[in-house]
């Protein structure tokens, strides 16, 4: 299946698309960093959790507690360390359910190189996406892009350098 | 001295083997002596982990490139708002005119069987499961009619199991208001068969526990209600569903004072307004005052129970609800009748059953009929709570109620006429009306008296 990329009209509620873009990413982390579940295994459940608010959405208040639960159930029922039931009544205390502090940290830095990546311009990113997503070596993106890959490399480096410092700014600047 | 050219510094920082060892040690011994270059090579090899992880993972790239999840769940996304446009429209004329006999045949009908409709019908059933149970609960049969026969894989992750519950689970909440609770019971044991098959949802096998501790309340099985309380409690604590485990609270705190603990109660109640005050919410502030002054009302506590009350109305007087308020007003009378200010207290009390009356909620408007009879008691003038009796009677005929809760105000009549009602007598007719509101086929059993020559 091609990927569409989000921002071309999907025919999806808006509210859909911006708790998928918003809570997917720290879904991921909570399924492989708290549950040590492979980054494979983890997107199908990261999936269903979300395929199962889309279906009932109605019936929720709080989307993101109610997804982070979701995917904590998810996690333990794959891992099958207790069944359905006892991952939502477990015992005298409130399942611990709230991701740790350094996951939160983590996706917030991921949201932040989001929004930096969106504004670096389109030949930065693609130059960066190509290196560090898919793993292009400078030489195949020489040839791919007609450039020397010494070219390349400057250019790699540049805008590495460029998003970095960007990067520092917005973490240091409150979000509006 | 010549400089070194811009891309080999690049190399030579970000892929030093490509360089040959030779002028590997050149390009070191020059960058160690030119601070120009140092300051280029410093600039290339530039590194941050946390970066350069982030940098790597698919998901960071995915608002610009997509992945194959986000495409499959927008599809699905779509096609939930295509099937609820279509439910809108198709069930526009039913949900206006819900006729049990037409939905029959709806349901059988093809078309209606999508979740959209489903997702429509338990929409309809919630928006009026408090003022019109009976349609709530057509509108729930019908949405459970349809959600059966979807097939189980219709939706990924066996979301149409969802839909079930969800239906289910507002079929109980007519039964609850109904005063239908064996089949409320059984209905939720439906949602909650249906809410087990979805190991990703937390949500709905807590509204089943907090639906359930409601129906156990009802039934004054304290003991059950309490435990499905305290698990809803928890449930919604789990998801991070902050106002509906403040509803838990609220019923918890409630059982707690029914089960005539009002002391352990209390400090629930002040959760709920300190929760309010946090979140600004008005409502809250109100409910938990209200509940909290009862509370101090049976700990004897009159001049808290007053300001609570008078808290309270503030906010039931500019924002409803007209129950809440008169029940808040019907708390500040029994304040002045328990003060000792009688003939105050029988004005007031007066004033709240008329509105009770108004509204057409007779059990209330007799259960005030009986705080005025214990202050008439007092005052010695059984005549007219005869009189009361009587017209209480009439209210009651005329509401179509004839339930056992006629022969208690029979009764109370009787004994006052009599002149032999006694202030245990008047609790004894309260306790049953209680009782008999829930359960509608409750017959009332006058109570024991002493033999007369004990006395």
């Amino acid at each position: 299946m091609t990927p569409a990329p989000p921002g071309e009209v999907t025919g999806a509620p808006a509210s859909f698309e911006e708790a998928y873009l918003q809570f997917a990413p720290l879904l991921r982390k909570i399924a492989v960093k708290k549950y040590g579940i492979p980054v494979a295994e983890a997107e199908p459940l990261v999936h269903d959790v979300f395929a199962t608010y889309f279906t009932n959405a109605a019936d929720v208040i709080e989307v993101g507690p109610y997804l982070v639960g979701g995917i904590c159930n998810a996690a333990r029922h794959y891992l099958r360390r207790t069944d359905a039931r006892d991952a939502l009544f477990c015992g005298e205390t409130p399942c611990a359910a709230t991701p740790t502090e350094s996951i939160l940290l983590e996706v917030e830095r991921k949201l932040l190189l989001r929004r930096l990546l969106a504004r670096i311009g389109s030949r930065c990113r693609d130059l960066l996406q190509r290196y560090y997503v898919a793993g292009e070596s400078t030489r195949a993106i020489a040839d791919a892009l007609r450039l020397k890959p010494m070219t390349v490399l400057i250019c790699l480096s540049k805008c590495r350098k460029r998003a970095l410092a960007a990067y520092h700014a917005m973490m240091e600047t409150p979000r509006t | 001295m010549s400089h070194i050219p811009e891309g080999e510094l690049a190399l030579y920082a970000l892929q030093p083997d490509a360089i040959a060892e030779r002028r590997r040690a050149d390009i070191e011994a020059h960058v160690t002596a030119c601070a120009e270059c140092q300051a280029t090579y410093d600039f290339f090899t530039v590194r941050e982990d946390d970066f350069e992880e982030a940098l790597a993972e698919a998901d960071t790239w995915e608002p610009m490139t997509g992945s194959a999840t986000f495409t499959t769940l927008m599809d699905y996304g779509a096609r939930i708002a295509q099937e609820d446009r279509d439910a809108e429209v198709i069930l526009k004329e039913y949900i206006e005119n819900p006729i049990r006999a037409a939905w029959d045949a709806l349901t059988s009908r093809r078309r209606f069987r999508t979740g959209g409709v489903v997702r429509k019908l338990n929409a309809a059933a919630h928006a009026v499961h408090k003022s019109k149970p009976r349609i709530a609960l057509t509108f729930a049969d019908a949405a459970i009619s349809v959600a059966e026969v979807l097939p189980d894989d219709i939706y990924p992750a066996r979301a149409v199991y969802q839909l079930r519950g969800a239906a289910w689970k507002e079929r109980a909440k007519a039964q609850l208001l109904l005063g239908q609770f064996p089949q409320a019971h059984d209905s939720l044991d439906h949602a909650e068969r249906a809410y087990g098959k979805t190991p990703h949802n937390s949500l709905g096998l807590s509204l089943v526990a907090l639906l359930r501790a409601g129906v156990f309340y009802e039934q004054g099985r304290l003991d059950e209600a309490m435990t499905m309380a305290e698990r809803a409690e928890r449930g919604f604590a789990h998801a991070g569903d902050e106002k509906r485990r403040m509803d838990a609270a609220f019923l918890r705190a409630s059982i707690t004072f029914e089960a005539g603990d009002p002391t352990r109660a209390l400090p629930i109640f002040h959760r709920i307004i300190e929760h309010g005050e946090n979140t600004k919410s008005a409502d809250w502030i109100a409910l938990g005052s209200y509940a909290a002054a009862n509370c101090e009302v049976d700990r004897g506590n009159l001049g808290e129970a007053s300001v609570l009350f008078h808290r309270a109305l503030r906010t039931f007087r500019e924002r409803g609800p007209e129950r809440e308020r008169l029940l808040t007003e019907w708390g500040i009378a029994r304040v002045v009748l328990y003060g000792g200010k009688l003939a105050d207290a029988i004005r007031r009390l007066r004033d709240v059953a008329a509105e009770f009356e108004r509204c057409e909620m007779v059990t209330n408007a007799a259960l005030v009929g009986l705080d005025i009879s214990d202050a008439l008691l007092a005052l010695d003038r059984p005549t007219e709570i005869v009189d009361l009796a009587q017209h209480l009677f009439s209210v009651f005929t005329n509401a179509g109620m004839l339930t056992g809760a006629l022969s208690a105000l029979a009764y109370l009549k009787e004994a006052a006429a009599a002149k032999r009602l006694t202030k245990q007598d008047v609790a004894a007719i309260r306790a049953f009306l209680r009782r008999a509101e829930r359960q509608p086929s409750l017959q009332f059993v006058p109570p024991p008296r002493p033999p007369a020559d004990s006395v």
